[in-house]
């Protein structure tokens, strides 16, 4: 066999190999994207409706702490949204300080009530199952385009950020004396 | 003549060694395959569980004997009565062949209730003959939060509890 054949019958085997290559490479390819395909729609279709029960739920949940009465004297349930919701954002400014809040639900602030009784709610639900949360309140005083966060519950130190495959509740919406405060629970995977 | 022989053998060992690798190839690409296939029948099959649990989720939610109602009123949205709760499991009971094991199958439904204290009622249970002599029974279920009124408590106001229903099909 001369020179010239020779070189020949190396480039052909070289193809041959690239060839194998290649072809191995799309089927690995081709796997992969079958095994990370998921079922995206009938997740988010759960998600959300998640998102939305669970936030209906939260919202009207009764509280039955008999501390929650010291201003009234008397034995009362509060609502989380309509009664204790309104007062955190009637009284938020002195929040951080410990100040003065209609109920006292726990001892403590409304605010601060409501940010510990509604991380134990979601981590007890929505956190059990394997999900991560953030629950904002933002309160609308009149002519604000910015609301102010009164309410921030996170499952962990990130939430669900912006970025994250994240489905909303869609907003609740509270009538106050002061302002519009629009409430919105966050779910990801 | 010798030469060409052995000539020959070579090119003959070089085809079978050929052949060979390219039989071992096509046999692990069927490996491959028919393992894809067994977890991806797996997973359907899972899904299709979770798909009926969450279709009997929608159907307990919207059930007459567990809704919050009021006269002709509208039923409150992602609310369960907890005094119809209290007493369904014996209605659910009376009447499993003839109407509910239609609508829910083979199933467990229980509602929890977080707050304010932990509570938990088994409404539904009806496992699938098989798995009559078993103790631990699988289970996929599928969760849902819930509002839970309760009117028997007295008082002007009613009491609304947190909790979640939890359906769990028998696979």
């Amino acid at each position: 066999m001369n020179r010239s054949a020779r070189s020949k019958l190396g480039q052909m085997e070289i193809i041959g190999l690239v060839i194998i290559v290649i072809l191995i490479t799309l089927g690995m390819l081709f796997m992969a994207t079958f095994s990370f395909k998921e079922n995206k729609q009938k997740k988010i279709f759960t998600r959300e409706l998640l998102a939305y029960s669970t936030m209906s739920a939260l919202m009207k949940t009764t509280i039955t702490d008999p501390g929650c009465a010291q201003e009234y004297g008397t034995e009362t349930s509060p609502q989380l949204e309509k009664d204790l919701l309104e007062d955190c954002a009637l009284n938020y400014d002195s929040a951080k300080l410990g100040g003065y809040s209609l109920y006292r639900c726990g001892g403590q602030h409304s605010c601060a009530f409501l940010t510990t009784l509604t991380k134990q709610l979601l981590d007890q639900t929505v956190g059990k199952w394997g999900k991560t949360y953030q629950l904002q309140s933002k309160l609308y005083l009149a002519g604000d385009t910015v609301g102010k966060t009164i309410l921030d519950v996170k499952s962990s130190s990130q939430g669900c950020p912006i970025g994250a495959e994240r489905d909303t509740s869609k907003p609740f919406f509270l009538n106050t004396e002061i302002g519009l405060v629009e409430n919105v629970l966050y779910i990801c995977d | 003549m010798r030469l060409r022989n052995k000539k020959g053998q070579l090119h003959l060992t070089e085809t079978i060694a050929v052949l060979f690798i390219f039989f071992v190839l096509i046999v692990f690409g069927l490996i491959f395959y028919f393992k894809y296939q067994q977890y991806s029948l797996k997973e359907e099959q899972e899904q299709l569980v979770i798909s009926n649990a969450i279709r009997t989720t929608s159907k307990v939610l919207f059930l007459p004997e567990l809704q919050c109602s009021k006269g002709a009123a509208e039923p409150e949205d992602n609310c369960i009565d907890l005094m119809k709760v209290r007493h369904v499991a014996e209605v659910f009971d009376r009447h499993l062949t003839d109407y509910y094991y239609p609508i829910f199958g083979y199933s467990k439904i229980v509602i929890n209730q977080i707050y304010p204290e932990q509570k938990e009622w088994v409404i539904y249970d009806h496992p699938k003959p098989i798995y009559a002599n078993e103790t631990i029974i699988p289970l996929e279920s599928t969760y849902f939060t819930l509002t839970l009124k309760d009117e028997s408590l007295g008082g002007e106001n009613i009491h609304y509890s947190f909790g979640y229903i939890q359906v769990g099909v028998y696979p």
